[in-house]
C-alpha cells in the first residue's frame, strides 16, 4: 500500500466521522468514558511521536552528537515553559540544534 | 437552502471572527509544508493530506509515521484514532443542520474542523434565523479551507530547496515536544503524556512501527486512571487554544 492510499484512507475515514452524527444524530450517542477518553488521544499521540522522533534523531547521528537533539529538545522545553507558546519550540530548538551540531565532533 | 448573496454580511462576519484563529493555524500549516517536503513521501502527496484529512494533527502523525515506515494499516488506525474527535464535532452541528439538504450537510461536514466549528457554533447559538448562521459557518470555514492549504502549499515548496544541514526533520518532533509542554498542567495529561513517551521509547524497536498504537493506547489508559476533577482536553474548540485543523 502506497502513501498515496494510506492518505486517501485516511481522508476517507476522517470524512466519514465527520458525516458520521450528523447522519445519525438521533440514534447515537457518545459515553462519557469515550468523550474522556478522545481528549486523551492527540496529547498521547503527539508524546509518543514527539518521543520517538527526537529517540530516532539520537540514534541516527551517531553517539558523538546524540547530544545535539537533546540539547535542542531541553532549550525548547524552558521556551515553551517559559513562553507558553508550542511555537517557541522551534524557534528556540532548531538554532540550538545548528550550534551544538556544528560544536560537537562529527 | 442558503443565500449566499443576500446573506453577505454573515458570510464576511464568518470570515473575520476566523481571522484570528488563521494566527495560530498558518505557523502550524507551514511546519506541516516543511515536513511533508522532508518527508521520505512524495510532496504532493503530504500536500494532499491537506485537502483530504484536512485534520493537522492526524496530518502531522500521517506524514511522520509513513516518513518513518510505519505500517500502512497502523498509519491508518492511529491517524484515525486522533480524528475520533471530529465524531463528537459532528454531534454538536448535526442538530443545526437538521432537515438540510444533502449537499450542504455533505459540503459542511467536509469543512468541519475545531476553528470552523467554534466560529460556525457562535453564530447557531446567537442567531434565529438558520440562514444567515449557515452562512456564517460558510464564510468562516472557506477562508479556513484555503489559508490552511495555501500555508501548507508555501511550507511544501520552500521546503523542498533548503539544505539538508538543517535538519529540517527535527521540527515536527521539535513542534510536538512545545504541544505536550504547554499540557503538563493537567494531571492526567501529564500521565498520558509521561507513559506514552516512555513506551514510544521502549517499542521504538517494534516490528511493524506498531509502538507507536502501543503507546497511543498506553498513554490514553494511564489518563483514565487519574480521577476527572477537571474537564480534561477541551472537546469542544471554543475552549481550546490554537489546536488548529486537527
Amino acid at each position: 500500500m502506497s502513501a498515496w492510499i494510506v492518505i486517501l484512507g485516511v481522508g476517507l475515514g476522517s470524512y466519514l466521522f465527520r458525516l458520521s452524527m450528523i447522519l445519525l444524530i438521533d440514534r447515537i450517542t457518545m459515553s462519557p468514558q469515550l468523550d474522556r477518553a478522545s481528549g486523551l488521544v492527540a496529547p498521547a499521540a503527539f508524546a509518543a511521536l514527539a518521543a520517538g522522533g527526537v529517540a530516532t534523531a539520537c540514534t541516527s547521528v551517531g553517539a558523538s552528537q546524540a547530544a545535539a537533539p537533546l540539547a535542542a529538545v531541553a532549550a525548547a522545553v524552558i521556551a515553551v515553559l517559559r513562553t507558553g507558546s508550542s511555537y517557541a519550540a522551534i524557534l528556540v530548538g532548531m538554532p540550538t540544534l545548528w550550534i551544538t551540531t556544528s560544536l560537537l565532533p562529527g | 437552502m442558503i443565500n449566499l448573496v443576500a446573506n453577505r454580511r454573515d458570510v464576511a462576519a464568518g470570515a473575520r471572527a476566523m481571522v484570528p484563529w488563521l494566527v495560530g493555524i498558518v505557523p502550524f500549516g507551514l511546519v506541516i509544508g516543511l515536513s511533508a517536503a522532508q518527508a521520505d513521501i512524495p510532496t504532493l502527496a503530504g500536500w494532499l493530506t491537506g485537502p483530504l484529512i484536512y485534520a493537522g494533527s492526524s496530518q502531522v502523525a500521517t506524514i511522520e509515521m509513513l516518513d518513518n515506515g510505519a505500517a500502512p494499516v497502523v498509519v491508518v488506525v492511529a491517524a484515525l484514532v486522533i480524528n475520533v474527535r471530529l465524531i463528537l464535532y459532528s454531534a454538536t452541528m448535526a442538530r443545526h443542520w437538521r432537515g438540510t439538504s444533502w449537499r450542504w450537510r455533505f459540503v459542511a461536514a467536509y469543512l468541519l474542523v475545531d476553528p470552523s466549528l467554534a466560529v460556525g457554533l457562535d453564530g447557531y447559538v446567537r442567531r434565529i434565523d438558520r440562514g444567515r448562521a449557515h452562512a456564517r459557518y460558510l464564510g468562516g470555514a472557506v477562508l479556513l479551507w484555503v489559508a490552511w492549504l495555501a500555508a501548507i502549499g508555501i511550507g511544501a515548496t520552500v521546503g523542498a530547496g533548503l539544505p539538508t544541514w538543517l535538519h529540517l526533520e527535527f521540527v515536527i518532533p521539535l513542534y510536538l515536544v512545545g504541544e505536550v509542554v504547554t499540557k503538563l498542567a493537567s494531571p492526567a495529561l501529564r500521565r498520558t503524556i509521561f507513559v506514552a513517551s516512555a513506551v514510544a521509547i521502549l517499542a521504538l524497536s517494534a516490528p511493524l512501527h506498531l509502538g507507536m498504537a502501543l503507546a497511543i493506547a498506553a498513554g490514553i489508559t494511564a489518563g483514565l486512571t487519574v480521577r476527572p476533577v477537571e474537564r480534561l482536553e477541551p472537546t469542544h474548540p471554543s475552549r481550546q487554544t490554537a489546536e488548529v485543523p486537527r
